[in-house]
C-alpha cells in the first residue's frame, strides 16, 4: 500500500499503461520537458521517450484529430487538454470523429482514445481556467466520460480508459489534484467504467454526486448526521454511459433524493438523471427531485465572493436536503 | 505510321512510366468515370436517396497519386473520392451499396451517400466537416513514425478545407515532426459556390507549405500521368522518413457541388474551357499517340466495366435495407450496449 495523491494515481495509471503496452502515448501542451502544467507526466518523457511523451504545438484540433487518427491504426492515444476551458477548438474532433466513426462505419474503425480533460473550480483559477463542460460530452452518446473523485477511481478509471475501446473523455478535478490521499494497493488493479459507487449506505435521503461536488456532499452530510437525517451517498464516477440501476434502486429505498453537480443547471447530468427517475420510477418518490448546481451564467466568475456564490458547497446542499426532508 | 511507332515509344520513355503503370492509371481512370455517370443517373432516375456528389473532371487528382499504394497505406479523403476508393480496390459493389445505403454496405446504411472507407482497403471513411480527414491522416502518420513503420498516409481536400484551422494545424504538425505523409489539395476553382479568389489572397495553395516548412507544388492535375509521377515521388520521399509534400493539382468540376446544385454561379464558357481538358481525353489521347490503345480496344474495354458496373447495381438493388434495430449497433464496443427504448 502506498498513501497518494489524486494526481500521483494519474501519474502512475499513465506509466503503468505505458509500460504494460507499447501502443500507448502521450501528447499535449507541456506535457513532456516541463512534465504537464500540474506536473501530471512528470518524469514519463524521460522515461518513455520523445517519440511517446510528445510536446505539441498550440493545437487542440491537432491534439485530439492526431490522437484519433493514431487509434485508428493500432495505437492508444492518452491526450491532455490542458484546460477543459481549452477543449472547444477540438470540439469538431471529439464530437464528429471520435464519437461516431464506429457507428457510421458500421463497426469497421475504432477509436480507443482517452481525452484526459483538467477541470474544475474552487482553485481562484478565473473564468478561463476552471470551466466543467461534462455535459456536452454527456450528451453525445459515442462517448464514454468519466470523472473519478478518489485516487482509487482516478487510477483505476483512467487504467480502465486506456484499455477500453471506446474513446473516454477523461475529467480530473484539479481541486482534488493534491488535496486528497489515499492508500493505493501495490498490485495493478482497475475500476469498471458505467458502474457507481455507493459511498455511505443510508435510509433517509439519497445524494448524488461526482468528483468535487461528492466531497461536498460528504461535508454536508457530516452536518445531516448531527440533525439525525441518514443519508445514502452516491459518486456516479462514470457519467455516460450513467448507472441508471444504482442510483434508482438507492432512491426507491429512500424515496427521497438530491443530485448535486457543479456546472450550471440548465441541461446538466443531473438533469438528465433527475428526468429519468421522475420518468421511471415516479410512484417510490416522497418529495420532488431536487438539485444543487452552478448559476445559470456564462462562466464562473473570478472574483472570490463571486466564485463562492457560483459553486454549490456543504451548506446549500444541507439546506436543499432538509427542504426535501421536510416536504 | 511505323516511324511514329518509334516516337511513340520514346516518348513513353519520357514519362518514366511503364507500360502496366499507364494501363493500370488509365483503366481506373476509366472505370472511376464510367461509374461516376451511372450513379448520377441513378440518383436522377431516384434510385437512391439523399444526394451525390459527382468527382466528372478531377478524377485524374484521386485516381493518380491513389494508384501503386499498398492496403496499409492510409487515405484520409473528402466526399469527391471515388477515384480513390475505385483505386484502392473496394469493391464495386460495396462502393455502390454504400451510395444505396444497403444492408450489405460496409456502413451498414449509416453514413451519407459518397462517404466510402473501408478498413481493409485503408481508408477513413469521410466526415462532411471539411480537412476533418486531413487532421485523422495525419495523426495515422504520426502513429506510422511511432511504430516505425514505412507506411504513408494521403490526404485529399479542396482548396476551400485549407481555410480551416484544423488543416493548418495538422500540416504544421506534420511539418515540425517530418510525418510520412502526402497532402493533395484538388484546387477546382470553387468551394461549392465560392470562388478561389474569396478563400485565400495567394494564387497557388501550394504556397501554403512554405510555411509549415516542406515543400508545396502546383501541377496540371488533369493529366493522370503527370499527377501519378509527382505523387509517387513525394510518396516514396515520405516513406523514406524525408517528411511531407503539398501537391496542389489545378482541376475542375464539371458538374454541382451535388447532383441537386445547377452550379449557375459559374461561366459556361469556363465550364466549356475545362472540358477541354478533360482528363480521360487527355490520357485516351496520349495512349493512342503511344500506340497502347485503339478504339476497338477502348470500347471494348468501356463494355465490360459498364458491364460490372450493371451487375453491381442489380446485386445492390436486390439487397434490403438494414432492419430498423441496426440503429442501435456499433455505438459503443460490446461492454457498453445502448438502451432500448419502448412506449
Amino acid at each position: 500500500m502506498k498513501t497518494t495523491t489524486y494526481i500521483e494515481a494519474i501519474t502512475s495509471a499513465m506509466a503503468e499503461e505505458m509500460a504494460r503496452d507499447e501502443s500507448v502515448f502521450l501528447i499535449g501542451e507541456d506535457i513532456g520537458l516541463y512534465g504537464g502544467v500540474f506536473k501530471a507526466t512528470k518524469g514519463l518523457q524521460d522515461k518513455f521517450g520523445k517519440d511517446r511523451v510528445i510536446d505539441s504545438p498550440i493545437s487542440e484540433v491537432y491534439i485530439v484529430g492526431g490522437s484519433i487518427g493514431a487509434a485508428l491504426v493500432g495505437m492508444r492515444p492518452v491526450p491532455e487538454i490542458q484546460f477543459a476551458d481549452f477543449i472547444t477548438p477540438s470540439m469538431d474532433q471529439i464530437i464528429q470523429q471520435a464519437a461516431k466513426i464506429r457507428y457510421r462505419t458500421g463497426g469497421q474503425w475504432t477509436c480507443p482514445m482517452t481525452i484526459r480533460v483538467c477541470c474544475g473550480g474552487e482553485v481562484g483559477g478565473g473564468l478561463y481556467h476552471s470551466q466543467i463542460n461534462e455535459q456536452w460530452f454527456f450528451s453525445q452518446p459515442g462517448l464514454i466520460v468519466l470523472m473519478p473523485a478518489t485516487p482509487y477511481d482516478a487510477k483505476g478509471l483512467l487504467k480502465s480508459a486506456i484499455r477500453g475501446d471506446d474513446p473516454v473523455i477523461f475529467f480530473e478535478h484539479k481541486r482534488l489534484y493534491r488535496s486528497i490521499k489515499e492508500d493505493l494497493p501495490d498490485e495493478d488493479f482497475t475500476v469498471p467504467i458505467g458502474k457507481a459507487a455507493i459511498r455511505k449506505e443510508g435510509k433517509d435521503i439519497t445524494i448524488v454526486s461526482y468528483g468535487l461536488m461528492y466531497h461536498k456532499s460528504l461535508e454536508a452530510i457530516e452536518s445531516l448526521e448531527k440533525d439525525g437525517i441518514s443519508v445514502e451517498l452516491i459518486d456516479m464516477r462514470t457519467l455516460l454511459p450513467w448507472d441508471r440501476e444504482t442510483i434508482f434502486e438507492s432512491v426507491k429505498k429512500t424515496s427521497r433524493v438530491v443530485l448535486v453537480q457543479e456546472n450550471s443547471k440548465t441541461g446538466g447530468v443531473m438533469a438528465e438523471v433527475g428526468a429519468a427517475i421522475s420518468e421511471e420510477i415516479f410512484d417510490y418518490l416522497d418529495a420532488p427531485v431536487t438539485r444543487v448546481c452552478g448559476l445559470d451564467v456564462p462562466m464562473l466568475p473570478f472574483a472570490p465572493p463571486l466564485e463562492h456564490f457560483f459553486l454549490p458547497n456543504a451548506e446549500k446542499i444541507v439546506k436543499a436536503v432538509k427542504k426535501v426532508i421536510d416536504y | 505510321m511505323a516511324g511514329n511507332q518509334a516516337n511513340n515509344k520514346s516518348s513513353l520513355k519520357q514519362i518514366g512510366l511503364s507500360e502496366e503503370t499507364i494501363m493500370g492509371l488509365y483503366g481506373n481512370l476509366l472505370k472511376t468515370r464510367l461509374l461516376d455517370e451511372k450513379l448520377r443517373k441513378l440518383f436522377r432516375q431516384g434510385r437512391f436517396a439523399g444526394t451525390y456528389f459527382s468527382a466528372v473532371g478531377q478524377e485524374a487528382t484521386t485516381v493518380g497519386p491513389t494508384y501503386g499504394l499498398r492496403d496499409e497505406d492510409i487515405i484520409g479523403p473528402s466526399h469527391r473520392e471515388i477515384g480513390a476508393a475505385v483505386t484502392k480496390g473496394i469493391p464495386l459493389v460495396e462502393i455502390i451499396a454504400q451510395v444505396f445505403a444497403r444492408r450489405n454496405s460496409p456502413d451498414k446504411g449509416k453514413s451519407h451517400p459518397c462517404h466510402y472507407g473501408s478498413r481493409k482497403k485503408g481508408i477513413i471513411h469521410p466526415s462532411s466537416t471539411l480537412a476533418g480527414q486531413t487532421v485523422l491522416a495525419t495523426g495515422c502518420a504520426m502513429a506510422f513514425k511511432i511504430q516505425k513503420k514505412d507506411n504513408v498516409a494521403l490526404a485529399f481536400f479542396g482548396e476551400g478545407a485549407t481555410s480551416r484551422g484544423g488543416w493548418h494545424e495538422a500540416l504544421n504538425f506534420a511539418g515540425i515532426h517530418k510525418l510520412p505523409i502526402v497532402y493533395i489539395c484538388q484546387n477546382n476553382l470553387w468551394a461549392e459556390s465560392v470562388p478561389a479568389t474569396l478563400q485565400a489572397a495567394i494564387e497557388h495553395f501550394a504556397d501554403r507549405a512554405k510555411a509549415y516548412g516542406f515543400p508545396g507544388v502546383t501541377i496540371d492535375g488533369n493529366d493522370i500521368f503527370l499527377v501519378h509521377k509527382i505523387a509517387a515521388d513525394a510518396i516514396a520521399k515520405a516513406r523514406k522518413g524525408e517528411g511531407p509534400t503539398l501537391i496542389e493539382c489545378m482541376t475542375y468540376r464539371w458538374y454541382g457541388h451535388s447532383e441537386i446544385d445547377p452550379a449557375n454561379y459559374r461561366r459556361q464558357d469556363e465550364v466549356e474551357e475545362w472540358r477541354k481538358k478533360d482528363p480521360v481525353s487527355r490520357a485516351e489521347k496520349s495512349l493512342f499517340d503511344f500506340g497502347l490503345l485503339t478504339n476497338e480496344k477502348r470500347e471494348a474495354l468501356v463494355e465490360q466495366i459498364d458491364q460490372e458496373i450493371e451487375a453491381a447495381v442489380q446485386e445492390v438493388e436486390a439487397v434490403p435495407y438494414s432492419e430498423p434495430e441496426e440503429a442501435y449497433r456499433d455505438v459503443y464496443s460490446d461492454n457498453f450496449p445502448v438502451r432500448r427504448v419502448e412506449y
